[in-house]
Parts: C-alpha cells; structure tokens; sequence
C-alpha cells in the first residue's frame, strides 16, 4: 500500500514537474518556428523561461481587492497541472484512481473559468468582453473535447483515460477515433488560446481582455498556466487518440510520444500564423460544425466501425 | 494644370449667379481650372445647394482667413471641385467683425462638418444652425474666446495651464455601455479617442474625440516661417507621406506665383510620390494584417518594403522626410546612376507583392474578416466626399492624378481602380491594384524622364494677394493645399487638408451595427494618419514647454544625424 503511494505521488511530481518545466520551451520552440513563417530570426527558444522569470520579478499590482481575486492566477496555474496529474503523459495516469474522463474534461476546464472569472472581476470592460467571449469559446470547444473522449470510452467500454489508451494499442486504428482524434486537435486550436481562436485576448481588439489587467506574478501565471495546458492536452491527443506506434519498449515509446507532441504542436504554430482571428460568430459557427463531425464519430463507434 | 472648357464655365457662373440672386460681389478666374466667387454671406448656402445639387460639385474644405488687415472682415471660403470638369470652385464671403455669423452648409453637405467646427474654433466665425457645438481642433483646456489663427494671436502664445478638464462627451443612448478605444488604443498608432456604445458586441452608436496631435503648422507657415522654409514643415505634416505634403505646397505657392516647375523636376517628384505610394500601399497592407492577427502578412510586406525604403535614402539621404521639394522645383537631382538599382528593386518588389497578392487574394480566413465589414456605400461617400481608396472601393471614381494632373500625370497617366462593394475587402484590393500600377508608373518615368534643370530660376518676389490651390493623390486620397500669398516672403493664409480628414468622418456610418471585432479593421482601412489631420508645435513632455525648430536647428540636427551614418 505504502509503496504503491509513493510510486503515485512520485510519478504525479514527475508529471506535474516535466508539464510545469518543459512547456515553455514547447511555446519556445513554436515561438521560434513562427518567426521562421515571418522571416524572421525570432527569440531564443529559451525566452519564455526569462519572460517567466522577469515577470515573477515584477510588483504584484491588482486593480481589485478580494482574496478571490488575489488567488484566481495561482489556482488557474494549479487546475492546469492537476490536469497534468490526470492523464497519462508517456506513463500510466498518475492519479487515474482518484478521477476517469468525466473529470478529466472538468478540470481542463477548470483554467478557462477561472480566467473568465477573474476577467469579470478585475471590473474592466476589455476584461469583461474578453470574459465573455471566452465563455462562448467554452461552451462551445468542451463539447468536442466530451465527444471525442466518449468516442473513446465507447470502443473501450471504460472511463479511465488509462483504458481508452491500452484498447486504442490492442485493437489499432478505426475510422471513428480518427475522426474524434481530428476534432480534438480542431479543438486544441482554441483551448491553447491560438489564432484564429485567440479571440477573448484579441490585443489588437479588446488588448488582451481577461488578462487586461494582470500583470507582474500574476500574468506570469496566467501564461504558465495556459502553457501547460497545451502541453499537457496535447499529450492527451496523442496518447488516447493517435499511441501507435507501441513497441512495448518504454524509452523508444517515450521518444515517439515526445515527438509525436511535438508534431502537434508544430501543427498548432503553424496554423496560428497563416491565419487572421475569426470574430467571435465566425468561431462559433465552426465549432458548431466540428460538434456536428464528431457526432458522426459517435455514430461510427455505434455501429463498430 | 488642364484646361476645363467653357461650357462647364458658362454653367457654373450661371448656376452662382442665378443662386446667389444679386448678392454675387465678384466673379474672377485666377487660373485656367480655377474660378472664384466673392458673395455676400447670406446667399452662400443658396450658392453651395446649387453647386452640390446641380453640379455635382465635391465639397473639399473650408479655409477661414482672417483678412482684417487687409480688408477689414473675416473671409470665409468654400473650395469645391467638379472633378470630371477638372475644375476648381472657390466661394468665398466676407464676413464682419461685428456680425461673427455665417449660415452653415452642414446640412446641404454632411462633408463641411469638421471644415466648419474648424473655422469656429480657429478664427471665431460661427457657422449657425451647424448640429454640433463641440470643440473640435482647439485642446479642452483651451481658453474660451481665443482663437488661433487670428492675425493679432501671437503664434508663441501659450495658455494658463487649466485643471480637471474634460472633453464633452455624448452619453450613450439608454441600454447601451460606454467601450472606450483610446486615447491610446494598441492598434492606433497615434492618438485618437473613439468612445464606442456597445449592446454586447454590438456597436450601436459613436462619438470622438481627436486632434490631440495638433501642432499648429498653419499658423507657423503665416507668422513665422519664409516661403522656402515651409517644404521642410510641410514634409514633417507626415511620417509616412511627407513628400506628398511638400510637392503640394510647392505646387500651390507654384501656382499662385505664376512660376513653372521644369519637366525635369515634375518627373522626378512623379517618381518620388509613386515611391512614396508603393511603400506607404505595403505599410497599410502589414498594418491591416496585423489588426487581424495576421502577423505574417505584417512581416512579410514590410520586409518587402525595406527596399524602397533604402532606395530613398540612397535618392536622397533620409528615408523619410526627403528635403528635396522647393518653390519652382527640386533642390537635389535624381542621379543616373541609381536608374539600374531602382529598376532591379522593383523588378524584386513587384515579384514578392505579386506573391502576397496571390496569397490573401485566395484566402478564405480574410474573406471573412474583410468581406461586408465596414461598408461605405456610394451614397454616403459621395456625402461625406470620402476620398482616395476609400471613395474608390465604394464606386466613386476620383483620383486627384486624373482629375487635376500635377507634376507629370499628364503625360504618365495612371490607371484608375475602382470597386463597388464599399467593404474592407473592396479596400484591399484598391490598394493592391494601385500598388502593382504605381510600381508600371515608376518605370514609364524612368524611361521618359527628360534632361535639364531641376528647378526654375526665380527672379522676382512673389505677388501677395494671389490663391493657389493644389492636390496630390496620396495613398490615402486626395491632400489639398491652398495659398494665399502674402507680402513679407511668406504666406499670408496656408491651409492644409490630409486625406484622412474627410475620410475619417465616414468612420460612424462604417461601423454602426457592426461587431466591436470589426471596429479595429474598419478604421484600418480607411488607413487613417492622424498627424497629418492635426498638425501642432513640437511639446517637451518633461517640461511642457513648446519648442518651434527653427529651419538652422532642423538642418544642423539632419546633419548631426548624417555625419553619425543614420540607421544603416
């Protein structure tokens, strides 16, 4: 019993530290790939981590009092690494015992409430904008990501993300977790807060909205946070969606993993820089479609395709 | 400068005279496309309904002079242009110092609001039954009943510091909140105070305030500045069409001095503005990218546009602000052997604007960002007398090149690009196409640019008492500068209209029931430069002092900064 704590909790910190440490140089290495689209030289991929350091830094100025208010930056960054905790990142789900799928789909969505709460509270009318348009990008990316893991939990009969991916491993590819892996990276776009879907930062419309007035420890939070989870739900796509190929060699299925992330997110740079920002409708109305797509994915899953 | 034949002439004297029912004072023609029209004050909205209703005419702008030392009244002109006529229409009516009045020609044309809340704030004429009582180019802290441009203000005056001033504001209808965009705002360069009502996302109404960069350049231009010094204050009128600025000032003083500018110097200014329009055309299509998020398109026009930008500094030393226009011509010629280098930098330019064009031309993403955004519609250009890509995107076909040929349109003649959709996307395109064309101009004059002298000799001093009136097409539309001349080697009245000036009042017919993401691009499209709209002195923001650079400081500063080898 004690040595199977110990194991968990030691995994949980090896998946909470390599989330927390290793997502700035994901956000490094996109940041570097998207000054090569703009012919650009572009920051070393270490910027982030001095952009990290340099803000934790600053003074801590809140435009609101309230503790609520004061604890929002900290508890956002804290849900995204509990989502870190929750799903497997190259070894089982650390904490697969304590929640399956229907939490992991709460708590990734945990950091976008929270954001969209403390833009309500810092009682500016960019924040409140952006606020409220990141809730309609919630409300309508989370059902995506609830299908495409039904999907999964449908062919797997089980919850647990854990399941989903040994079922994926021992019975290859279908057409319906393809088309439900598909949606889930059409979602990522959004969730990862990248263009076109930026929109309830828009700086050049709304000047960051949520986060309009963070600054200092706070925003260094806010951005670690949203990091983090790009990192760690781009994880989560692969390892569910797409964990061929299985060799059952720990280290060469570590390193395909790791690359396979990279790959992703790769694709995510780059369709953030050959895109304008849709306005808010525009997105809608594309998610609105995804939804419908990835239904289908639960009609093939149906009838065993 | 083309001849308008005599039949329109007849028509518009006609049309003046029958209007203005015996009040008409004077009628005379101080050049070939200019008429000018004195009449008394109370048949001018008579006369301007005429020319508007019957004409066509397009409002342009309104200069209010003070003319007491001369005449003993306040003068007030209208200028108007009939622009398939090539034909210019001044109306211009004393007005008394003891009566301050003049009727307002608001309502006949949505065009001369700002022209006429300027005139009220500048020299103190009211315009009456104007809809708007505000302020609009003095600063909030201004003291009442002191107006700047009268002859006796002196142009170093400076006023009380005054406290916990606003500017007057309109409330939001009922239902509706307040999103304030400025006075500085990310994706405006400069200034600007747009206070947006909003129900959700959606605009339903607008208010502004701006001329928070005004410098006062008019008044320096009559008090304190020589007819040669002014090019260079008239260059700084813009950070991006700055040449535009003094080729049109030169051309006015041109005019109304009698003087020719050799053929030689009109190609090379023809050169220069087309220079001035592709990097100016590249620079608005980054900005617009970036408004959108679309940062590679920001990246890659401008690392387009470096290139032209290094040409004029190889041309003439500075990459903006070139010092090369003077009265009667140019002070620097534009060397043989830069021809090849040029010609191959557009060669390089074309290639990669193409590339651009082809790219966003096809991409579905921008449609929706662009497409039916910001529609400006025949109708309302036409009142507000938009100008530039603007008018041209929403069907109106005005190009100052075409209508009014200056330097050597008339013999390089451009090709006019038109669309009738209005929208964003109808802006795009304008641009694009004028782009692409303006690289074909640049080389036409290369290859016919004829020898000789670059400027005219210039023996006797200029006439007071004459009007000039000229326009250059700059990227943004039309620029507008009138003279009149004065006695002691400067203007007596120098008045200045930026393209941006007309084409920003459309700015709440655009964006009414549009969405707040749509407000940044809308106004980007217009491609609005508010410091050529404002215009003031220089402001030391660590000592509030105002400091006016005098033509021996700016050349020493230009000189400190060429010997120290500029930026590259």
């Amino acid at each position: 019993m004690t040595v199977w704590l110990i194991k968990s909790l030691l995994l949980c910190l090896l998946n909470v530290a390599a989330a927390l440490f290793l997502s700035p140089l994901c956000e490094g290495i996109m940041r570097k790939l998207r000054a090569a689209i703009h012919s650009r030289i572009g920051p070393p991929i270490w910027q982030p981590y001095w952009d990290l350091l340099k803000l934790l830094g600053k003074e801590d100025l809140r435009s609101t009092g309230g503790i609520v208010y004061a604890s929002l930056p900290a508890f956002t960054l804290g849900s995204a690494l509990l989502l870190a905790a929750l799903i497997p990142m190259g070894t089982a789900a650390p904490l697969a015992f304590a929640g399956d799928m229907i939490v992991v789909i709460y708590v990734a969505a945990m950091s976008g409430v929270l954001l969209m709460l403390s833009g309500f509270a810092s009682a500016s009318p960019y924040a409140s904008i952006g606020s409220s348009r990141e809730m309609m990008m919630l409300l309508s990316v989370e059902p995506i990501l609830a299908i495409a893991l039904s999907v999964g939990a449908f062919k797997a009969k089980t919850l647990a993300v854990g399941g989903m991916v040994n079922w994926q491993v021992q019975n290859g590819p279908c057409i319906s977790m393809a088309i439900a892996g598909v949606a889930f990276f059409l979602a990522l776009q959004a969730v990862a807060g990248k263009l076109p879907f930026d929109i309830a930062e828009a700086d050049q419309e709304i000047m960051g909205g949520p986060l309009v007035e963070q600054s200092g420890p706070r925003l260094a939070l806010f951005r670690w946070a949203m990091w983090v989870k790009q990192l760690v739900l781009a994880f989560l796509l692969v390892e569910v969606f797409f964990p061929w190929p299985h060799l059952g060699s720990y280290l060469i299925d570590l390193i395909a993993t790791i690359v396979k992330v990279l790959i992703v997110l790769v694709l995510v740079a780059v369709i953030d820089a050959v895109n304008p920002r849709l306005r808010i409708d525009q997105a809608l109305g594309y998610y609105m479609r995804v939804a419908f797509s990835s239904l289908a994915a639960l009609a093939f899953a149906v009838i065993g395709k | 400068m083309s001849t308008p034949d005599q039949v329109t002439v007849t028509r518009v004297k006609e049309t003046v005279a029958a209007r203005s029912d015996g009040a008409l004072l004077s009628a005379t023609v101080p050049h070939a496309d200019t008429l000018q029209f004195t009449i008394e004050k109370t048949a001018m909205r008579a006369v301007v309904e005429g020319l508007v209703n019957e004409l066509q005419a397009r409002f342009m702008i309104s200069v209010g002079t003070d003319k007491r030392p001369l005449t003993g009244d306040f003068a007030i002109v209208h200028l108007f242009s009939l622009d398939p006529e090539h034909l210019y229409v001044l109306l211009e009516s004393p007005v008394s110092e003891k009566d301050l009045r003049i009727e307002s020609i608001t309502e006949v044309i949505a065009g001369a609001n700002w022209a006429e809340r300027e005139f009220r704030d500048a020299i103190g004429v009211h315009p009456e039954g104007h809809p708007d009582p505000r302020r609009l180019l003095l600063a909030d802290d201004w003291p009442e009943g002191v107006y700047p441009l009268r002859r006796d203000f002196p142009y170093n005056y400076r006023p009380p510091r005054a406290e916990n001033v606003r500017p007057q504001m309109r409330e939001p209808p009922p239902g509706a909140s307040v999103l304030p965009m400025g006075p500085f705002f990310p994706v405006l360069e400069e200034p600007a105070y747009w206070r947006l009502f909003v129900e959700g996302e959606m605009i339903v109404g607008c208010d502004t305030r701006l001329f928070y960069n005004h410098r006062g350049i008019e008044k320096l231009g009559d008090s304190a500045l020589t007819y040669n010094e002014i090019p260079f204050l008239a260059e700084r009128i813009c950070g991006i069409c700055g040449f535009i600025h003094s080729t049109c000032y030169c051309q006015a003083v041109e005019k109304a001095a009698g003087i020719e500018a050799p053929r030689r110097a009109r190609y090379i200014r023809t050169i220069m503005l087309e220079l001035e329009r592709i990097h100016s055309h590249l620079l608005w299509l980054g900005i617009a990218g970036h408004i959108i998020g679309f940062e590679t398109v920001l990246m890659q026009t401008w690392r387009i546009r470096e290139p032209v930008m290094w040409l004029c500094e190889e041309i003439s030393g500075n990459r903006k602000a070139y010092g090369m226009n003077t009265i009667g011509g140019l002070r620097r010629d534009l060397p043989d052997q830069i021809k090849p280098k040029l010609l191959e930098t557009l060669a390089k330019v074309e290639r990669e604007a193409t590339t651009v064009r082809n790219a966003i031309i096809g991409d579905t993403t921008l449609h929706a960002r662009t497409r039916g955004v910001g529609v400006l519609t025949n109708e309302w250009a036409k009142k507000i007398c938009v100008v530039g890509p603007p008018a041209r995107a929403s069907g109106v076909a005005i190009d100052a090149r075409i209508d009014h040929p200056y330097a050597a349109y008339d013999e390089i003649r451009p090709q006019i690009a038109t669309q009738e959709a209005g929208d964003t996307w109808a802006r795009v395109l304008v641009r694009v196409a004028e782009l692409l064309d303006s690289i074909r101009l640049v080389r036409e004059a290369l290859a016919a640019i004829p020898g000789g002298p670059i400027c005219a000799e210039i023996k006797e001093e200029i006439p007071p008492g004459r009007v000039g009136v000229s326009v250059v097409e700059a990227p943004r539309g039309e620029a507008l500068h009138f003279v009149q001349t004065g006695g002691d080697n400067r203007p007596y009245r120098w008045r200045v209209r930026a393209p941006t000036y007309p084409n920003l009042q459309a700015m709440p017919a655009m964006v009414a029931n549009a969405n707040i993401a749509d407000v940044p691009i809308t106004l980007g499209s217009l491609d609005p430069c508010f410091s050529c709209t404002e215009r003031l002195e220089t402001l030391d923001k660590r000592t509030g002092e105002v400091r006016v650079y005098s033509h021996a400081e700016i050349l020493e500063i230009s000189r400190r900064r060429a010997r120290s080898g500029g930026a590259r």
